[in-house]
């Protein structure tokens, strides 16, 4: 059963980290469109939230990242961005703000700021309380 | 430069506004005990995700909450060697006299500067936005002060070593 398990497991993970490869590829080709704001959605959409393995995460983290750097509009990115992806951009935040790196957390800041406006302060303690599906 | 520190320090504020949220729990583990989970970290159950908010290399504050405490660290701005060095002798005094503070930690939780404890009693007897308020002015000043103690043992340096030179001339 739990060998069964296993499998499973593994098979997923290959599974998605070749989706997230996918998603790069798409992402890449987004930003050259200059549509920062579809690319940060492609890369948010999707995230593997049960996975526990440490790669699938850092994949999508990196996936993530490079789409948030592209945003040079930080109020146009709230008028085009679904609720629905706040509570996981938040996550996605915390996690860059962890990084230390200077020019990620000047955006990973400016970002939290307008989104902390706009979803307020149950977005921050979902993200603070939710210990199941970390990024 | 001003800008990122409003928004470090307003990241800092909404966060520790949502991550206020302290009640009364009795230890678990021992009958008619109560104890910050924070520092124990016995029960998974009681604690929430630990949050590392940067804002450069050398700044960054981890705020970790639990069911009845929330634990704040900072580490300061060092520049240089002096810096440092003045940085540790300050918080070490604040620290020493934490008791006139309520909630410094003695100790600063090991790579930071200094610490913070506040538990559930701190927000029953004082005012949730104003232990806030004061955490971020806390912050606010810290810099300061580090600069004029560097300004002053400068010039206290240089006013001595010109008195001494002088019986050389």
């Amino acid at each position: 059963m739990a060998e069964r398990e296993g499998v499973v497991e593994a098979d997923n993970t290959e599974a998605i980290i070749s989706r997230i490869e996918h998603k790069t590829r798409k992402i890449e080709s987004l930003l050259k469109q200059s549509k920062p704001v579809e690319a940060l959605k492609t890369a948010l959409e999707g995230s593997p939230p049960k996975t526990k393995d440490e790669r699938c995460k850092s994949a999508n983290w990196i996936v993530v990242h490079r789409a948030m750097m592209a945003i040079k509009d930080v109020d146009g990115l709230f008028s085009l961005l679904d609720p629905e992806y706040y509570d996981i951009l938040m996550k996605y935040l915390y996690r860059g703000l962890a990084t230390g790196d200077r020019p990620t957390c000047d955006q990973c800041l400016r970002i939290h700021e307008k989104l902390t406006e706009r979803a307020g302060l149950g977005c921050i303690l979902r993200s603070l309380a939710d210990t199941v599906n970390t990024v | 430069m001003v800008n990122t520190q409003r928004l470090y320090l307003m990241c800092i504020r909404n966060t520790l506004d949502a991550a206020m949220c302290l009640q009364n729990f009795p230890c678990q583990e021992v009958e008619r005990h109560n104890k910050p989970e924070v520092e124990l970290k016995t029960s998974s159950e009681l604690l929430l995700n630990p949050v590392l908010i940067c804002r450069n290399e050398a700044e960054k504050c981890l705020i970790e909450t639990s069911i009845n405490s929330l634990r704040i660290s900072i580490k300061v701005k060092q520049a240089d060697e002096l810096e440092n060095i003045l940085t540790k002798k300050f918080l070490r005094f604040l620290s020493m006299r934490a008791e006139a503070f309520q909630v410094l930690r003695r100790k600063p939780v090991q790579g930071y500067d200094i610490s913070f404890l506040i538990t559930n009693y701190h927000c029953e007897d004082m005012q949730k936005h104003k232990l806030i308020d004061f955490i971020v002015q806390f912050m606010e000043d810290i810099d300061k002060e580090i600069s004029e103690l560097k300004l002053s043992v400068n010039t206290r340096g240089r006013l001595v070593a010109t008195e001494f030179l002088k019986q050389f001339m």
